[in-house]
């Protein structure tokens, strides 16, 4: 039998290489024969390209006489949903009839997702929505690819007068305007009245670590706290006690400072929690709907949530502490700050829209009174104030003697305490190198300085890498 | 004209000079359609994903990044967590590989020999198989969880005692945890290879040796091990190809940590990539994983070219 | 030669039959476990899935996760999960893209696995080999740079584009099985056919293809569970129902907050339906072709 059967290596090497010199001119035809390379967002497929907004495209120009502002327009939504989300949604068509434009909702998920898919399509150079959702986490990554309209020009100060100051101010960068709020979370301490007897909620760290410690009961199954473990979470959670205790993540040149003795103090709390078994052993692949699901389980003493879940451990239908429970401002630390960890959802007008006058509007319609009632009425946390001054003196005549306290908090922590973490597009890559780090010194795996000193270099690098200290 | 070709030998062109021109036509017709697809899908991102891998681009700033040349590499080679990861994948595989492999073994050898209702066990047994993996991985990380889970439930259920033993986070368990997912995923393609190989075996051998009084298990280990061992080949072959369903599963349950404890290359790429997005190292990373994976494969099936080109024993 | 292997060297049933049987029974039940826990999840209240202590028997049964799939009206809407799920869309897009790249990744894969099989010709080995390593690379390290270039091609979020893609991941797989399934066919059949006037072409049609069905409903089987249950590709190029398929939808039940593991598990028993349909049809098929000796080496 003359037929080779295997292949010696030089043919296969023939072979290989042939395939490979095939493709790779192929493919380099193609590169030459389409355009560049490299995916420009700003400079997006020129049928989209548009031209500079006129004021005469602006509704405060008396309409023809039958006509619609809008009539005949489509604005894109890129939105987020699930849960509770979907419900604003609702007063869309409202809207649609008074100016005759039509809604297209081009994308629905959850947060991260949603967030993974604008910045895949600002990268890609796909967008083709007017309206996408926004966050003050989240942003800064899409201002810096380019993908953002500035919307100063959009919404004069009479139509901000009414959001709360801070959140506004969270949206804004390099002196403009990028999001207008739809509505916040912040986090407080949520605490076992009946576990905590008459002690008080604790006022500091230090205090919240000793009772954690103390109300762990083994024998009941009992944990004294715990916190979501992983990702942005658990970065999150550590950047708002370093917070407290006085730390900063950067300094004003962007060199990291978190592994300053603040954050160190604050990284070891955390290892001294885990490992005096106050905190659930698994705690590290916890997000935030297991810890939920652990206070209304009932296992957990004391922590700090968002207060976005109230309603789900107030119903007995889902949650075993149902009005067992009652809430308490964050802790504070040496800084003398209470911890703060926020955020706000919001919309954003995309750079490459040729509706932003219909996109403009739209926003102003989903963040307007009534949406924010609407939103209120689920036990969300909106954004304006004269929404606020409703709701609060409504709350008093509620069974539930903890809506008003909760709502009055919220506001407080609102205006005093909330915090983002930094407004830049490298908060998630740094995120991404401090949580496994977190996740070491809190497992043991390695003492708090030498972890954050590590994180510190690494996230040192990242940030040189994006120009931070030329 | 009806000399006994044994089953499986090339094809009678060995006796021909090269091939005829009509032939080379149909050839050529018969493999272009296949092959343009695969390029078209497979070569060309993975192409732009090498040239990427030269650069320092990244999601947030793809217009101005610039050529780096070999930077990302000597980066990713300097780094601890990849090369743990890649230590950690490569062990994971090979521990799930032959895992499937002894218990499928196991499982074939009954089956071979159970005679009711062999189709419904089948059609049963393929049903992890049938499930999408990210399922799977949801499936699994909630089974594991250490306050929730199915498995400590069942421990307090059994003991009595609380259990509260964190599958997903201890060193050791972390690990046993996503391989039992992927095992249990995984061994039914296993065993319908090895059935059919079974069954397949030619009865004399056995008839022989029994006769000749050799017990189960010597007719075990020398008979059917080294008579199924191309199927065996094969199905590891094809095994090794399918690391895409594993990735599945593990970024579900633990996403590769905590603390990069279960860290495989596909979720320290995929975090790297998507979440610190960094493409151009996460693409630098995917070469040296994909070539790695090209001399495994390359050596998996030139031995199953080997037995089978050669033709049958 | 008789096949069978040992199974059948005429044995009679011994005790030790019977505990081998009810081992492999116990052991099939292992894996069913998980799967039966699915499906119980799918109807149970939610309060009870996430209980501790646990709670094994459910206290009562719901159809409203199932309910809410197939656009019925529920009393209550889904725990904290409104807006309606496209089901239709979703199968739709399913059932389409699965079966036409299933279809055309064995129509190629069988045509390029019989070249394979019956001609040899310079990089015939360089072309195999780069074939099943096409097939190695996983979806994530393809995901974005495939993206840019559907997008650039109008390819993303259509069913078109991921026809394409997954006609693309099976045809190595399918090749790869064909060529053996044809290589055990003599290849005296075609010269027999072809000295009675046929061409090679029509003498594939008529001689080796009918042969070879067996190896086809293999390839089949594992080419449709590969697509119907792809996620990190589809997950990517696919965004609203109008080409979203399964298993990136399975994802959408998870919130950043909140899961909705009931309508998860609902989707996914949904989804088990046809893919057990397919298989158990096309088994026996698949059990006949692999005992044909084609698999050897």
């Amino acid at each position: 039998m003359s037929e080779k059967t295997s292949i010696s290596r030089r043919e296969f090497l023939k072979y290989a290489g042939l395939a490979g010199g095939a493709a790779m001119t192929a493919s380099a035809v193609a590169a030459c024969g389409g355009a560049t390379p490299a995916p420009e967002p700003t400079k997006a497929p020129e049928p989209t390209k548009v031209p500079e907004p006129t004021k005469a495209e602006a509704p405060t120009e008396a309409p023809p006489v039958v006509g619609k502002p809008f009539d005949g327009v489509t604005v894109r939504m890129h939105a987020i949903s699930g849960a509770n989300y979907d419900e604003l949604y609702k007063i869309i068509p409202e809207w649609e009839e008074e100016t005759g434009a039509k809604v297209e909702f081009v994308f629905k998920g959850n947060g991260f997702e949603t967030d993974k898919r604008l910045v895949q399509d600002f990268a890609a150079g796909s967008v083709d929505y007017d309206v996408c959702w926004d966050h003050s986490s989240f942003f800064s990554q899409y201002v810096k690819a380019g993908g953002l309209e500035p919307l100063d020009d959009y919404f004069g100060e009479e139509d901000l007068a009414d959001f709360i100051p801070r959140l506004v101010d969270a949206g804004r960068r390099d002196g403009k305007l990028w999001l207008i709020p739809r509505h916040f979370d912040i986090s407080c301490t949520h605490y076992r009245t009946d576990l905590l007897g008459d002690s008080n909620p604790p006022e500091t760290w230090d205090e919240f670590k000793e009772m954690a410690i103390e109300l762990t009961d083994p024998d009941k199954g009992i944990y004294g706290t715990q916190f979501a473990g992983k990702e942005e979470a658990l970065s999150g959670r550590f950047y708002e006690v370093q917070t407290a205790e006085g730390g900063e993540l950067f300094d004003e040149n962007w060199e990291p400072t978190f592994n300053s003795p603040a954050g160190v103090k604050a990284a070891t709390m955390f290892a001294e929690l885990y490992e005096a078994g106050a905190m659930p052993p698994g705690m590290t692949s916890f997000l935030w709907e297991d810890v939920a699901k652990n206070f209304a389980n009932g296992t957990i003493a004391m922590y700090t949530e968002w207060f976005g879940w109230y309603s789900y451990f107030q119903d007995p239908e889902s949650s075993q502490v149902a009005g067992k429970f009652d809430l308490a401002r964050q802790p504070k630390g040496d800084g003398g700050i209470h911890s703060g960890w926020a955020g706000h959802h919001a919309f954003s007008i995309t750079k490459v829209s040729e509706n932003k006058e219909a996109a403009a509007s739209l926003i102003k319609h989903l963040t307007g009174v009534e949406g924010n009632e609407l939103e209120a009425n689920l036990g969300i946390l909106v954004a304006r104030q004269s929404v606020w001054d409703k709701i609060i003196p409504e709350a008093e005549t509620s069974d539930d003697p903890l809506d008003k306290k909760r709502l009055e908090l919220a506001l407080l922590q609102a205006k005093e305490d909330f915090k983002t973490p930094p407004l830049i597009a490298e908060w998630l890559p740094m995120s991404n190198i401090m949580y496994p780090i977190l996740q070491k010194i809190i497992l043991g795996d390695v003492d708090a300085q030498a972890g954050l000193d590590d994180a510190a270099e690494q996230v040192r690098d990242m940030m040189a890498k994006a120009g931070y200290y030329s | 004209m009806t000399t006994q070709t044994p089953a499986g030998s090339p094809a009678r062109a060995g006796t021909r000079v090269g091939i005829s021109r009509e032939d080379k036509r149909l050839a050529v017709a018969l493999l272009m359609p296949g092959i343009v697809v695969v390029v078209l899908v497979v070569a060309f991102p993975m192409l732009y994903s090498l040239y990427l891998s030269f650069t320092d681009y990244t999601l947030t700033n793809t217009s101005g990044y610039q050529f780096v040349g070999l930077n990302n590499y000597i980066e990713l080679f300097k780094d601890p967590i990849f090369w743990q990861a890649f230590v950690r994948t490569v062990l994971f595989m090979a521990l799930a590989v032959n895992l499937e492999f002894i218990i499928g073994l196991a499982i074939a050898q009954l089956m071979a020999k159970a005679v009711v209702g062999r189709g419904l066990l089948r059609t049963i047994l393929m049903m992890p198989m049938m499930f999408a993996p990210i399922l799977v991985g949801f499936q699994f990380k909630w089974f594991f969880n250490d306050q929730v889970g199915l498995v400590n439930n069942l421990l307090f259920s059994l003991t009595g005692k609380t259990h509260i033993i964190p599958w997903l986070v201890d060193k050791p368990l972390g690990f046993i945890a996503i391989l039992v997912a992927e095992v249990w995923m995984s061994t039914p393609f296993m065993v319908i290879i090895l059935e059919a190989g079974i069954l397949s075996l030619p009865t004399e051998p056995f008839e022989a040796a029994e006769v000749d009084g050799a017990s189960g298990w010597q007719k075990f280990r020398r008979l059917t091990l080294p008579m199924i061992m191309p199927f065996v080949y094969t199905a590891m072959a094809i095994r090794s190809l399918d690391l895409a369903r594993a990735y599945d599963v593990v970024s579900i349950m633990t996403g590769g940590g905590p603390a990069n404890r279960t860290e495989l290359i596909w979720t320290y790429v995929n975090r790297l990539a998507f979440i610190g997005h960094d493409y151009a190292m996460g693409s630098a990373m995917s070469y040296v994983t994909v070539a790695v994976s090209f001399l495994f494969t390359f050596y998996l099936f030139t031995n199953v070219m080997k037995s089978r080109w050669e033709g049958a024993k | 030669m008789s096949a069978g292997g040992y199974a059948k060297a005429g044995r009679r049933r011994r005790s030790g039959d019977v505990v081998r049987d009810i081992a492999l029974y116990l052991i099939i039940l292992a894996f069913f476990v998980p799967a039966l826990w699915i499906i119980l999840t799918s109807v149970r209240p939610n309060i009870e899935i996430n209980a501790r202590p646990p709670v094994w028997i459910p206290s009562k049964l719901t159809l409203d996760s199932y309910k809410i799939l197939l656009g019925w009206p529920t009393p209550e809407g889904a725990f904290g999960l409104g807006g309606e799920i496209p089901f239709g869309d979703y199968a739709r897009n399913s059932v389409v893209i699965a079966l036409t790249s299933t279809f055309f990744a064995l129509t190629f894969g069988t045509l390029v696995g019989y070249a394979f099989s019956r001609f040899t010709f310079r990089g015939r080995n360089g072309i195999f080999l780069s074939l099943m390593l096409a097939r190695a690379v996983p979806g994530i390290a393809l995901s974005l740079p495939l993206f840019i270039l559907f997008a650039r091609l109008g390819l993303s979020n259509t069913i078109l584009g991921m026809i394409i893609i997954y006609v693309a991941l099976n045809i190595p797989f399918t090749a790869w099985l064909m060529d053996g399934f044809f290589r055990a066919i003599p290849a005296e059949l075609d010269e027999a056919a072809m000295i009675d006037g046929c061409s090679r072409w029509a003498a594939f049609l008529r001689v080796d293809l009918p042969l070879a069905l067996p190896g086809v409903a293999a390839a089949g089987i594992f080419a449709f569970l590969t697509s119907w249950n792809e996620f990190a590709l589809a997950s990517v190029i696919t965004r609203t129902p109008a080409s979203r398929t399964f298993p990136p939808a399975l994802f959408e039940f998870t919130g950043s907050f909140v899961s909705d593991w009931r309508g998860m598990c609902a989707m996914s028993v949904m989804m088990l339906i046809p893919a057990i349909i397919f298989v158990a049809l096309v088994q026996r098929q698949l059990m006949a072709g692999l005992t044909m000796g084609a698999m050897k080496g």
